[in-house]
């Protein structure tokens, strides 16, 4: 071995190890900065105290009796500030803090597969894949601590409610924060899917009673040749179709409605015999966008129906231009509402009452869900990571249990946010109102703890409605007078009266759309369900608008065929018979 | 004879093309300014109105409260520190390390300098995905701390190939002169080479400013619950996501947090976070402009 | 004999390995800083041959093989998705770079700086702005009631508003334009400042020989930004099948889906929303595979036909 060649090896290494200590030096030396960024981090945590979620156990101490927890929530969200008042109001009386950090910019999967990989939990968690998180052994058993509150048990969930969160382990991990109604319902909203209509359009024509798609477009081309534009000149658009992305069920589903049949999102259930049919190939949903297509060729249907944004789509509604449509409420009433009641247009007609239709006149309706719909798939669950979960689930239970803390939450703060009348009632003045729709505001006041759980229906008080949105005289002062004389010419009070579904108790299956949300692509029938969705977004528009309808369906059916829709049907009939 | 054809074109040709400049950068400069202007005025226009749509390049009903609403969060302060913070400490470090590196590998008669470049090279186009890196952060006692904002990424194939390529236009004959006089690589790094490099690196620090400025990916995904080291760009994201959230399930969006952040407020976020940076350009643009000659470029 | 050819060799080396010792050292700092942050991870490509569950982790997870890569390229929809991955790179990879050129050159133009700062600062803002902002303005002006078709229409270039997002043929140059629309006056800089390295000298010396300044342009200017230019080019190569996710996410629809759709959004919807995170990696793998192709050729490429290369 040549000497030299070692010396120069060991010359090297030892120059190398030095020169590492060297750009350890130089790390050091711009190490202070590093440090003065975090004082200058730490001296505002300080200001602001108890804003450090992270270290629970040492802000405790610091600030009384106060625990603090974190929770994530794998939906967008808006975050409220860490001196929130109504959160120190909660904290001071129920001595818990939480602070909610919600998704940005990632998706569910990806933001949990993160957490499971870096085994790291908030204390608190909500997600879409809350297996995983069990697979991880991320989550605690809640069965016992379920069982220490019996008044809790009773009332949150029927006993056959709790077993379908039970796990194939046997534990419960999670319960759904939503879908509860305490005592008489509320419903004052159709919360659900609808065809719907301007109410300037129904007083035009005289109130008629339309029960079918052929009479509802029959309608709207009536007022467009009558009335082709607003009184500001603006031109009016019959039926407009919203389709960007998961929002596409406005143009995707109608067909399960107009056959008669209830929400369950991905599939009919046949309850004669218990079979799961598909609604996409059934006649009504054939006939449904027979109608679509011959509008579209009329030119009634808006062109940009397949293109426009959800922006667009609402900035649309607002102009107070579009006469109808299929979607949600909860898609485009908040907004576009807020905007008619600014530009007036709410007086002048513009207003959306939903429509019962069905492929027959006559035929019974299922568009409103009356029941409550629990979704088995998700929920609020405590993690391995939390340090004191007693207090956790206890604050939990409080949130369903505590009539004080559901007012403080979704009312706000009497005197403040809203204002008791004299018969009790609570009633919101217009600068309440608007507060309470503030950005600001909610982040500096408002707390609702959104995904904790939370009650629909009746007060503990027997009177006022447990959400605002649902207040009887609430949703009465807010009706603009075309609304109004709408509601009274078809002699109902809410919409749920107007779009007069039937009432029914739905099956223990019901929704099925819970399950298929949680198909993943390992088994065949997700794998066609997949295949199925990204078909339909892509031929359903071709679909109306092709210039001749039965060789476009035709060729949406060779297409829709080859994903294998009967395995995704054979997995959903699977989980259907469980229920037998 | 060519000469006179020359001095009689010049003047007439070099106006034609004057006048292709103005209009070029006119058009430009109208169709790139639009999406910012747009943004601005939008940022000052009342929230429910801006729904309707239809706004250009006027309010139409004016308000600065999308404004009180954005500094009303308490996160936008804490964020505004640790991103300067974050920018201003891995400019420097950032800068230093890849010029550095940049140095070695455009020194002619280095044995690895092929190597090495490719070393880096591949770095661009390789990645082992999200998880692997958490962990490898989370191993190293990254997360959660400060210094996975500038550790990380302080060195970039990107950066130090633009610089490379800089470096290699100077003149080799300074580098020798120097070498004769007993002068080391350190020493030519810093006193022959850096000088003359200011244009480059006032170019990387730019590149280097504007991409810690605007990440917020490393905020969300590494110190997701700590407030307190929160970035600016992190807290509009969180305004701007919910537009884009994906794999909706429309059972969470109807049971309750259904809030997409009104457009306004969107816009004035975007505003309060890119002033700024948008002003360390301007600052910046002298050391383009002085121009330092150095001999031209090889050749 | 041999022995004395050999020591001669080694005492070059030695002395040559002395001389740059400095050189050396810093190597191999930055290596060993490399092959942390960027190589070691690298360990989580196992996850493509791996059926990847996040409890059992890298270690434990069970292994498939080829599977993931034979469920992509067994798929029609992940070929078409290539195709479109590779196009877009391509159009907006030539579209880019020649906007940024020509910007920087004819910005170079403008002798008074009063006027070329504020354009130049102009032209770079769009960078600031998210996608989520730009595709919404773009969006807005492509409408049937926005802009361009106003002036379209207005100047009678089209008798019908035209809805450009119906149709799959406008969908790639649309994402070209919002390419260059956000980033030319930032792409610009760089060879801003390479043309800031030019000798005045040349310049002058160009004038007295009656050089027009076209003729400027053609034999300093561009001769000039040749070396950064070619450097991007083949580093921007590579980047071919990084065509982007946001952009044809945010401004595609069902209609133009079998154009719109990039290898990143299919990943986002066949593997990572259906919890199967290997075949993100799968994808991955096979876009660094082609990557570092494509480099390799244009390097070689680079090499015998200019002096510049990458490695």
């Amino acid at each position: 071995m040549n000497f030299k060649k070692i010396k120069a090896l060991l010359l090297s290494s030892v120059l190398a190890a030095s020169i590492l200590a060297g750009c350890g030096g130089g790390g050091n030396a711009a190490a202070p900065a590093a440090d003065a960024a975090d004082t200058t981090a730490d001296a505002a945590d300080a200001g602001s105290d108890a804003s450090d979620a992270g270290d629970t156990a040492a802000d405790t101490a610091a600030s009384g009796d106060v625990k603090e927890f974190t929770m994530f929530i794998t939906m967008p969200g808006s975050e409220i500030n860490d001196d929130n008042e109504i959160a120190q109001m909660i904290a001071d009386k129920w001595g818990v803090k939480v602070k909610e950090t919600w998704l940005t910019g990632q998706t569910a999967s990806e933001a949990t597969g993160t957490l499971i990989a870096g085994g790291e939990y908030p204390d608190f968690i909500d997600s879409d894949e809350m297996n995983l998180l069990v697979d991880a052994d991320a989550l605690i058993p809640l069965d016992d601590y379920i069982d220490q509150y019996p008044e809790f048990k009773e009332t949150w969930f029927t006993p056959e409610e709790w077993e379908k969160f039970r796990q194939p382990d046997g534990h419960i991990y999670w319960i759904n924060p939503f879908g509860n109604t305490k005592g008489e319902t509320k419903d004052t909203t159709h919360n659900d899917e609808a065809f719907w209509i301007q109410v300037r359009v129904l007083e035009w024509a005289g109130y008629p009673k339309i029960q079918t798609m052929d009479e509802y477009f029959k309608l709207l081309e009536d007022y467009i040749a009558a009335n082709p534009t607003m009184e500001d000149g603006t031109e009016n658009m019959a039926y407009t179709i919203l389709c960007e992305d998961w929002r596409y069920f406005c143009l995707e589903n109608a067909g399960q409605f107009l056959g008669g049949y209830p929400n369950d999102g991905s599939v009919i259930v046949n309850k004669k015999d218990m079979k799961i049919e598909d609604y996409n190939t059934s006649e009504d949903t054939i006939a449904y966008f027979k109608k679509l297509n011959e509008e579209y060729n009329k030119g009634f249907v808006d062109p940009e129906s397949f293109t426009q944004t959800y922006d667009e789509y609402i900035a649309k509604l607002s102009t107070g231009r579009v006469l109808g449509m299929v979607d949600q409420w909860w898609d485009f009433a908040y907004t576009v509402n807020d905007s008619f009641k600014q530009t007036g247009l709410d007086q002048k007609g513009c207003n959306y009452v939903p429509l019962g239709l069905t492929t027959e006149a006559g035929m019974e309706n299922r568009w409103h869900t009356y029941d409550d719909t629990v979704n088995q798939a998700s929920g609020i669950a405590i993690t391995t990571d939390c340090e004191d979960p007693d207090a956790a689930f206890k604050f939990l239970v409080d949130c369903a249990m505590d009539q004080e803390l559901h007012d403080l939450r979704f009312w706000g703060v009497k005197g403040v946010d809203y204002e008791v009348d004299d018969d009790g009632l609570f009633y919101r003045t217009d600068e309440q109102r608007q507060n309470w729709a503030d950005t600001s505001y909610q982040a500096a006041h408002r707390c609702q703890y959104s995904y904790f759980p939370q009650w629909h229906g009746t007060s503990r008080d027997g009177k006022n409605a447990n959400k605002p949105e649902e207040q009887p005289s609430e949703f009465m002062n807010d009706m603009a007078k075309p609304l109004k004389d709408c509601f009274d010419a078809y002699g109902v009070t809410t919409y749920p009266q107007l779009i007069g579904s039937v009432q029914e108790t739905n099956g223990p299956w019901f929704p099925m759309y819970s399950y298929s949300n949680n198909f993943t692509t390992e088994t065949p029938g997700g794998v066609a369900w997949a295949k199925m969705g990204e078909c339909k977004h892509e031929w359903l528009p071709k679909v109306v608008m092709a210039k001749d309808f039965d060789k476009g369906w035709d060729e949406y059916m060779n297409a829709y065929n080859a994903c294998k829709p009967e395995d995704f049907l054979a997995e959903m009939q699977e989980i259907l018979d469980t229920f037998k | 004879m060519d000469e006179k054809v020359y001095k009689v074109r010049k003047p007439i040709s070099d106006k034609i093309f004057s006048v292709i400049v103005v209009v070029f950068l006119a058009l430009f400069v109208i169709i790139t300014l639009y999406p910012v202007l747009n943004t601005v005025v939008l940022s000052f226009n009342d929230g429910i109105d801006a729904v309707r749509g239809k706004i250009y390049l006027w309010p139409r009903k004016f308000s600065i409260k999308n404004y009180k609403t954005v500094f009303g969060m308490q996160n936008i302060w804490v964020g505004a520190k640790v991103t300067v913070g974050r920018t201003v400490l891995a400019t420097i470090t950032s800068l230093i390390a890849n010029a550095l590196l940049a140095f070695v590998v455009s020194r002619k008669k280095f044995l690895f300098k092929s190597q090495l470049s490719l070393f880096w090279v591949i770095t661009m186009y390789v990645n082992g995905g999200m998880i692997p890196v958490f962990l490898l952060y989370k191993n190293l006692g990254l997360t959660g701390t400060f210094h996975v904002y500038w550790i990380p990424g302080m060195i970039s194939a990107f950066n130090m190939l633009v610089m490379r390529t800089y470096m290699e236009g100077i003149p080799e004959s300074l580098e020798e002169s120097a070498q004769l006089d007993g002068a080391g690589y350190w020493t030519v790094f810093l006193h022959i080479i850096s000088p003359l490099c200011k244009p480059v690196y006032a170019t990387v620090a730019l590149f280097i400013a504007v991409w810690q400025w605007n990440s917020w990916f490393d905020a969300m995904l590494y110190n997701r619950m700590k407030t307190e080291y929160t970035t600016l760009q992190y807290e509009l994201m969180k305004l701007l996501s919910s537009v884009m959230q994906q794999s909706g399930s429309a059972e969470n969006a109807k049971n309750g947090a259904n809030t997409i952040t009104p457009v306004t407020i969107r816009a004035a976020a975007t505003v309060v976070t890119m002033l700024p940076i948008v002003m360390l350009y301007p600052f910046l643009q002298r050391y383009f402009v002085t121009g330092l000659t150095i001999g031209g470029v090889k050749e | 004999m041999a022995r004395e050819n050999n020591k001669k060799k080694e005492k070059i080396t030695l002395k040559e390995i002395k001389k740059q010792s400095f050189l050396m050292i810093v190597t191999f700092c930055m290596v060993a800083y490399g092959i942390v942050f960027y190589y070691w991870p690298l360990t989580g490509w196992i996850m493509a041959f791996q059926n990847y569950k996040p409890k059992n982790g890298l270690l434990h997870s069970k292994f498939v093989g080829l599977d993931k890569f034979k469920f992509l390229f067994e798929d029609d929809v992940f070929i078409k998705v290539i195709r479109n991955t590779f196009a877009m790179g391509l159009i907006n990879l030539v579209t880019t770079t020649i906007m940024a050129v020509l910007f920087a050159i004819i910005l170079n133009e403008v002798r008074k700086g009063w006027l070329k700062k504020p354009i130049q600062t102009i032209s770079y803002l769009p960078h600031f702005l998210s996608w989520i902002v730009v595709t919404g303005i773009l969006h807005d002006s492509l409408s049937s009631s926005g802009i361009v078709n106003d002036i379209l229409l207005r100047f009678g270039i089209i008798k019908q508003a035209i809805n450009f997002f119906a149709f799959p043929k406008y969908f790639w140059p649309i994402v070209a334009f919002a390419n260059c629309w956000k980033e030319t006056g930032w792409n610009a800089i760089i060879y801003l400042a390479a043309i800031t390295s030019i000798d005045p000298s040349l310049y002058e010396a160009a004038s007295i020989d009656g050089a027009d300044r076209l003729q400027k342009i053609r034999y300093i200017t561009l001769p000039g930004i040749k070396p950064t230019f070619l450097i991007l080019l083949l580093m921007n190569v590579g980047n071919v099948l990084n065509a982007g996710f946001e952009v044809q996410y945010l401004l595609g629809n069902g209609l133009v889906q079998s154009v719109s759709q990039t290898i990143d959004i299919y990943v986002l919807k066949w593997g990572i929303s259906q919890n199967d995170y290997s075949l993100g990696t799968a994808a991955g793998l096979f876009k660094s595979a082609v990557s570092i192709l494509l480099i390799v050729i244009a390097n070689e490429l680079a090499k015998r036909y200019s002096d510049e290369r990458l490695f």
